[in-house]
């Protein structure tokens, strides 16, 4: 069916509107990054610094430890995925495959989980991370941002796994593969832009975090990552927010990295032509 | 190659029993189809015998091991699956040598044993790509190629056409006949289709409700229904099935007196073939008023209402599909005109004409 030139125009202009509200944000970022700080609270404000500071980012990356805070939330990122990935691999294929008693009301708890705020958790996490001596460690937010990222990515496996016709690891069980390598060998291959997916996920969320790393990581500088690092930043009278928005974009550099390279699993139809 | 053996399988979810007593033998390269309408076990049978489901009891022996117990890639079959179950992430060389790479055969000997499938298959031209740039039929050569690579003991076939269009349909089931003449593997397959059942098997076994109706060979089966469900499942159209009542040896058909079994006596079901109903004056003549004629060449589909006496009793009909006693339909070949209306005078053997207890629809012979 053709549209209308009018239907088209409105298609357009909700994009470009869409765009623009989302974009801007971080197109001010990079404005007030490359602002000098005496130009930022300036009327009617510079849609584009005269002078731009490029040398900023050089700037802090010298006075900050801004590559060991990313470093830290790489690690803790790599590490709550890891641990995330395994897990719910396995319980989103069980719940995808097996059918077992109270399977679908364990499938369910798992969820309301998910509907928890992180917030509620803190204090008891608190707590046991006192008591295992983890507090300060970087085990800490790995393990409370698997706590987070599990929930989640065991109900999107799932609804992935589920699009995966059975006969595949049938005839993977034929052709001589044990219910496991059936898993290692085909499911999770053809399972790849779900994974992915899920794994990206996990990732941003882990690398987003503040919270967690404010209550747990606060005391150890060492460990710091990124988020808790960039807070410090501010001042209790002035803050540099020319510095601070360098620093964010720094921060939000690898995450588009990730996202431009696994672009091509996210949007892959990998299934496409096992079946009919 | 080998026998396969299945022994009194039983299947059960909770109380529901889906698998009843199956017992089978299928001889040395032995072609068997399992056929019958849905949800009548013949996938859950032919699954068990992969290894893939576990019956509840019962023994399944292939060749001289007994293979109840053991794993689907320990048993030594392939399996075709209906939408082919191709791993996409992998070229259609390795889906083909997937089986022998897992049993730890040597590189040089899987690309030579899938060159040959592939040669036999006719998709040599095909193995380095992936199975979404395959069509159809393609995949389903792929699929079969897959099977017979790994040269098993047996080949299962789980209505791998169904998902092919007609034409397709009709060639591969002339190829998968071949491929079976030339390698002699025992298949078992199962199908939905009386046709594909009839053209490819050795033998066919028909199920309903997770029980063996009959076992025989295809013109057997035809010839010498067993009961009702046969009689109705095998010939299209469907056999005519009217009712009469039989005493000393005779009963009423048409206004005319049939000879029937002795052994009937009061109510039968009589079936008869639309095909065996011939245009002009025979063995045993009557009058019929088409109500519709369908004409495809050289044959003709005339339907006619049976004759009041003869009409089954709406009791009987299972289905839309089992309610043809109203209306019969005679298959007539090369026949002249024929019009709606206009009284016609058919005729038939009556040697070819079955009896049914209208009771238990077992063939009364």
């Amino acid at each position: 069916m053709r549209q209308s030139p009018l239907a088209r125009l409105f298609i357009y202009a909700s994009v470009i509107l869409t765009c623009a509200v989302l974009l801007f944000p971080i197109y001010w970022l990079v404005v007030t990054a490359l602002s000098q700080p005496d130009q930022l609270r300036q009327l009617p404000p510079k849609f584009w610094p005269d002078e731009p500071r490029w040398s900023v980012f050089g700037k802090i990356l010298e006075e900050r430890p801004i590559l060991l805070w990313l470093g830290n939330s790489a690690l803790a990122a790599l590490g709550a995925v890891t641990i995330s990935m395994v897990v719910s691999v396995l319980a989103g294929y069980s719940l995808s495959r097996f059918r077992v008693r109270g399977g679908q009301s364990l499938g369910l708890f798992i969820l309301t989980a998910k509907m928890l705020p992180a917030t509620l958790l803190v204090i008891p996490l608190f707590g046991i991370f006192r008591m295992t001596g983890l507090i300060g460690s970087l085990w800490s937010i790995i393990l409370a941002h698997a706590t987070l990222i599990i929930p989640f990515t065991t109900w999107m496996l799932k609804g992935y796994f589920d699009t995966i016709p059975r006969e595949l690891e049938q005839a993977a069980m034929v052709d001589g593969c044990s219910p496991w390598g059936a898993l290692v060998r085909v499911i999770l291959p053809v399972s790849a832009p779900g994974l992915a997916a899920t794994a990206l996920y996990g990732f941003v969320l882990s690398w987003s975090d503040y919270a967690y790393a404010r209550t747990f990581l606060t005391n150890a500088q060492g460990n710091w990552t990124a988020n808790l690092g960039i807070t410090t930043m501010k001042g209790e009278y002035i803050s540099n927010w020319a510095d601070i928005s360098a620093a964010a974009i720094l921060v939000a550099l690898p995450i588009l990295a990730i996202y431009l390279f696994l672009e091509r699993y996210l949007v892959g139809g990998l299934t496409a032509g096992s079946e009919k | 190659m080998a026998e396969i053996v299945i022994d009194r399988v039983r299947k059960s979810y909770g109380p529901l029993t889906v698998l009843k007593d199956f017992s089978l033998e299928v001889a040395d390269g032995e072609f068997v189809v399992l056929v019958g309408p849905s949800g009548c076990g013949k996938s859950t049978m032919l699954k068990i015998l992969a290894g893939l489901e576990e019956a509840t009891s019962g023994t399944i022996r292939i060749g001289s091991r007994e293979v109840t117990d053991l794993a689907p890639g320990d048993r030594d079959i392939a399996m075709v699956f209906q939408n082919y179950a191709l791993y996409p992430h992998l070229t259609v060389a390795a889906n083909m040598g997937f089986g022998l790479k897992m049993r730890g055969t040597p590189a040089e000997t899987i690309a030579k044993r899938v060159q040959e499938a592939a040669r036999i298959l006719d998709v040599e031209h095909l193995l380095e790509r992936r199975p979404r740039q395959l069509s159809g039929g393609q995949r389903q050569r792929v699929a079969l190629g897959r099977a017979i690579v790994r040269e098993p003991q047996a080949f299962l076939m789980d209505e791998p056409l169904s998902n092919l269009d007609a034409k397709l349909r009709v060639h591969m089931r002339a190829e998968i006949g071949a491929l079976h003449q030339r390698l002699g593997v025992t298949t078992i397959y199962v199908t939905h289709d009386q046709i594909e059942a009839m053209t490819m098997a050795n033998r066919i076994v028909i199920m309903r409700d997770g029980e063996i109706q009959q076992i025989a060979d295809p013109e057997t089966m035809f010839e010498r229904p067993a009961n009702l469900f046969v009689a109705g499942f095998i010939g299209s159209p469907g056999m005519n099935l009217l009712t009469a009542e039989a005493r000393g040896g005779h009963a009423q058909l048409f206004g005319s007196a049939v000879p029937v079994p002795v052994g009937a006596d009061g109510p039968v079901t009589i079936g008869l073939r639309p095909e065996h109903i011939a245009a002009g004056p025979g063995a045993m003549s009557f009058e019929a008023r088409p109500v519709l004629v369908e004409s495809l060449g050289s044959e003709k589909y005339v339907y006619f209402e049976a004759p009041e006496a003869n009409r089954p009793p709406r009791t009987i009909a299972r289905s839309d599909e089992d309610r043809r006693g109203e209306r019969l339909i005679a298959r007539l070949m090369n026949a002249g005109p024929v019009t709606v209306g206009q009284p016609v005078t058919l005729s038939f053997d009556p040697a070819k004409l079955h009896v049914f207890d209208p009771a238990t629809g077992a063939a009364i012979r």
